[in-house]
């Protein structure tokens, strides 16, 4: 590795040297130079060299302002980090870019929105940015995944997940780049590493803590071109990442949700200040002036469509999780018939039970 | 006379036990002593003897006076339902008695200092441990001291009153006529619940079949309501699980109603700061019957089961299996009944609200929540029901809801069906008895099928399922009034149904279909 990067990892994870003084500095000299200026600030041979060793032990590359590989986008960004740790391939931020963020308290419908949005999106060649959080995050990257997994596959594996014409999968995370978070995610975490791009700008070994977050949030903001907020709370961390978009004037998309449910109800809050609705991926294809509707007439539904009594059925459920006593007062038919349709519908994938609370799936039929 | 042998009885767990309580008076220096294991009470006796004897007038051997407690068993033996025997064994050895007595009667009570016949606890199962003779009781626990013998037993206000009855002096207290037997009719009643219909539906049918049911719902939804109602849908108890429930009741010193025996289903709602051994039973050397125990052939209501500690909720795992406790200490080893429908609710987070959308706890919090319920607990509940707070109309309709009487006749129909068709209620199946006496058609067999093969039912699911579907069906047919020709398939209806009704309470994380 290139020695100059080295030492602009180890200039990063000096205590008192912040992100802004530090990419002044970088900006207008190498990092070599940047080190003697420091003096006694200044980080040992020691610690140059456990870094080192990090960065090889964690297969990660490093970029910095003034770097020729430093991504352009981030370039001219008003908070710009001074160093950028990364796995992968920086040229995956070629491809168009769709930001998804979302509540880690999803629903199930808001988890099948968003996986089913970014399988469509990267099929047609849009890569997706976002957190690596629980819930939707990690739902959107897992339908990067399975769009990926079936395009080698349909071409017999003869083609990498990187040579497919499909979106990559672009995820900013806050700890640094050996440090897992959440742990349910590791897979999904060494896939996007693999595959896509994984970025942080946190040096080997930095915790979790709570402030990283919404830092992390102006760089998953500044990557995008659209930002899709399928579920927040009225305050979260996606509320962040929009208030950071709009700053940047990025476009701001959302998914409608029910009014009574909370975790609408920061995504209903961005569609009455006037962002534009999302239903399906069309929407957002629109947004990117990417309009395919000729191409693709329809977004295939593998399901069966369900007989007109459960068409019924489902349109008594739509809008927000039902329990069975909810849907029993409101279709007013007895138990054994609706727990009938529930099974028929429940096996064809258009409802599913999460602890006790029946959801619809998708946008139904 | 130097020794005489009085018989009496001493109680361990729910099962009284006969002793021989010898005396020996002899030469040596004045003293009394007891031996052959007896607990603390019981060596206090002597000072109760003692006074007694001599507030009735009635001498005391100034001699030494060895007092012997013969069992068949060596185990501590505890109470002071002893007192009566001792103070007979001593009038006997003193010639005031004679020794004829002993032959004929049997002593179960505690003395007063002034001699009055006091109430021990567990007269049902200590009067029952004796069979070939006239029981003595304190006046107080007659009633229940003929739940065990119906006429064998006698009464005496003071020790000089139970003298002179045994000498032919004076006549026994006459026991008192009962002109009628009052059942208390219970106070709660199913109209009062407004809507929950899919609640309403499997507090019947974990009725109709005795199988477990959790209610999950957000405060305020009425699982606790719905739960004190299951006492009035229960068919009241068989004379032979009427006494059983009685022992035990009278075990533990749990006041009886006024007829002495207990008829209707107990329900037992311990609080959850209830401690493993007054759950399960134990504690004292006389072993005491828990809660599980006393809600024998009843209803075993756990309301906030997430707030009872983790130990407490394991223990009964083994229960809820075998219908017995079985008990095992240093110096006894004790089985106790413990066969109870167990209901329990609980919130499905700590919030409260459960709803997706609508509850605010973090993934963490939730998960610490659930970690509290074992999974091998949770699958023992044939029933699992979201309940939601009733909708306004609803609650403010003017129609009342059907009344518990109703369901509590479809309920014993279902019963006597599944006793007539297989010996034993639908929960209590085998896997064999399933094949044989609930046989799927097609549709029902494939639709099983499919929830085992995404892994949403584990083995053990799969038979309850079953069984719940096999109530369902009864109740199905109960409710058409075709008895001659009772559904004898289970079919596709009634198996969704039993699923719809076994809710993962887990968050599912993974079942989106992609």
């Amino acid at each position: 590795m290139n020695e100059e990067c080295i030492f602009a990892a180890a200039l990063s994870a000096v205590p008192r040297l912040g992100t802004r003084r530090l990419s002044a500095m970088l900006a207008v000299q190498s990092p070599s130079k940047a080190m003697e200026m420091l003096g006694r600030e200044a980080p040992g041979t020691q610690e140059i060299a456990a870094m080192k060793q990090k960065l090889e032990d964690g297969e990660m590359s490093v970029s910095y302002v003034g770097a020729h590989d430093y991504p352009a986008l981030l370039l001219d960004d008003v908070a710009r980090p001074s160093v950028l740790f990364y796995r992968g391939d920086l040229s995956v931020l070629q491809q168009r870019r769709v930001g998804i963020v979302g509540t880690r308290a999803a629903t199930a419908a808001g988890r099948y929105m968003a996986s089913h949005l970014a399988y469509d999106l990267s099929e047609q060649g849009v890569a997706i940015v976002s957190g690596l959080a629980r819930g939707i995050d990690a739902w959107a990257h897992k339908g990067v995944l399975l769009a990926l997994d079936r395009d080698t596959k349909s071409h017999d594996g003869k083609i990498s997940a990187r040579d497919s014409h499909c979106g990559q999968a672009i995820a900013i995370v806050a700890s640094g780049l050996d440090v897992t978070y959440p742990k349910e995610n590791a897979e999904l975490w060494k896939f996007v590493a693999e595959h896509g791009l994984l970025v942080s700008e946190s040096p080997p070994g930095t915790m979790p803590e709570a402030f990283r977050f919404p830092l992390r949030n102006r760089i998953l903001a500044a990557l995008c071109e659209v930002l899709v907020v399928i579920e927040s709370h009225a305050k979260g961390g996606s509320m962040i990442t929009v208030e950071e978009a709009q700053r940047r004037d990025i476009t701001v998309m959302a998914v409608p949700g029910s009014p009574r449910a909370l975790s609408s109800a920061g995504t209903n809050l961005l569609l009455q200040q006037g962002c534009a609705p999302v239903v399906d991926a069309t929407d957002v294809m629109v947004a990117l002036g990417l309009d395919n509707r000729r191409n693709h007439p329809q977004v295939f539904d593998s399901r069966r469509t369900p007989s007109v009594q459960d068409q019924e059925l489902i349109s008594h459920m739509r809008g927000e999780a039902v329990t069975l006593d909810q849907l029993l007062m409101r279709t007013r038919t007895d138990l054994v018939q609706t727990a009938l349709a529930l099974g028929r519908l429940e096996s064809e994938g258009w409802v599913v039970n999460n602890a006790g609370w029946w959801e619809v799936l998708g946008r139904g039929c | 006379m130097a020794f005489s042998s009085v018989r009496s009885s001493t109680l361990l767990g729910v099962q009284g036990k006969a002793v021989d309580v010898e005396i020996h008076v002899g030469m040596g220096l004045p003293g009394f002593t007891i031996v052959g294991q007896p607990d603390e009470a019981c060596r206090e006796s002597r000072d109760r003897v003692r006074a007694a004897l001599l507030s009735c007038g009635l001498p005391w051997p100034n001699r030494r006076i060895t007092v012997n407690l013969a069992t068949s068993v060596h185990e501590r033996k505890g109470g002071a339902g002893l007192d009566v025997a001792i103070a007979i064994g001593l009038l006997i050895v003193q010639d005031i008695l004679p020794n004829e007595i002993a032959e004929r009667y049997a002593f179960i009570a505690e003395l007063g200092l002034d001699g009055t016949l006091r109430p021990v606890a567990g007269v049902v199962p200590l009067v029952a441990a004796i069979d070939d003779r006239i029981v003595v009781v304190a006046n107080e626990c007659e009633r229940e001291a003929r739940i065990a013998a119906r006429d064998e037993v006698v009464c005496a206000q003071t020790l000089a009153h139970l003298v002179k009855c045994l000498t032919g002096e004076a006549a026994w207290i006459p026991a008192p006529t009962r002109t009628s037997i009052i059942i208390a009719p219970p106070i709660v009643d199913m109209k009062d619940v407004r809507g929950q219909s899919a609640a309403r539906q499997a507090l019947e049918i974990a009725a109709a079949g005795a199988h477990h049911l959790l209610f999950v719902g957000p405060p305020g939804a009425g699982k606790s309501m719905l739960a004190q109602r299951i006492s009035g849908i229960l068919p009241v108890l068989t004379d032979e699980e009427a006494v059983a429930t009685t022992i035990v009741h009278s075990a533990a010193q749990v006041s009886l109603p006024q007829t002495g025996i207990i008829t209707l289903p107990p329900f037992r709602a311990p609080h959850h700061s209830t401690s493993l051994v007054a759950m399960v039973g134990g504690g004292t050397s006389t072993m005491r019957p828990g809660e599980i125990s006393l809600a024998t052939n009843g209803v075993l209501f756990l309301d906030e089961l997430g707030e009872f500690a983790p130990t407490v909720l394991d223990a009964l795992r083994q229960p809820l299996e075998d219908g017995v406790v079985r008990l095992a200490r240093a110096k006894s080893s004790i089985t106790m009944p413990a066969r109870f429908l167990l209901i329990a609710a609980t919130n499905p987070c700590p919030c409260g609200e459960g709803m997706p959308g609508v509850c605010v706890c973090d993934d963490s919090a939730k998960k610490r929540y659930l970690r509290r319920f074992s999974g091998p607990l949770l699958d023992r509940f044939d029933l699992r029901v979201a309940v939601s707070r009733p909708h306004v109309d609803e609650l403010l309709a003017d129609t009342p809801a059907e009344s518990s009487a109703a369901i509590a006749k479809r309920v014993l129909h279902v019963r006597e069906m599944a006793m007539l068709r297989s010996g034993c209620l639908n929960s209590s199946l085998s896997a064999d008895m399933l094949d044989t006496f609930a046989p799927l058609t097609v549709a029902a067999a494939a639709l099983l099928r499919h929830h085992l093969e995404r892994g949403r039912l584990s083995g053990r699911g799969y038979h309850r399922i079953r069984r719940v579907a096999r109530t369902i069906a009864d109740l199905q047919s109960a409710n058409n009034r075709n008895i001659d020709n009772s559904v004898d398939r289970v079919d596709e209806a009634h198996v969704a149904t039993a699923l719809a009704l076994r809710v993962g309470v887990h968050p599912q994380l993974n079942g989106d279909k992609l």
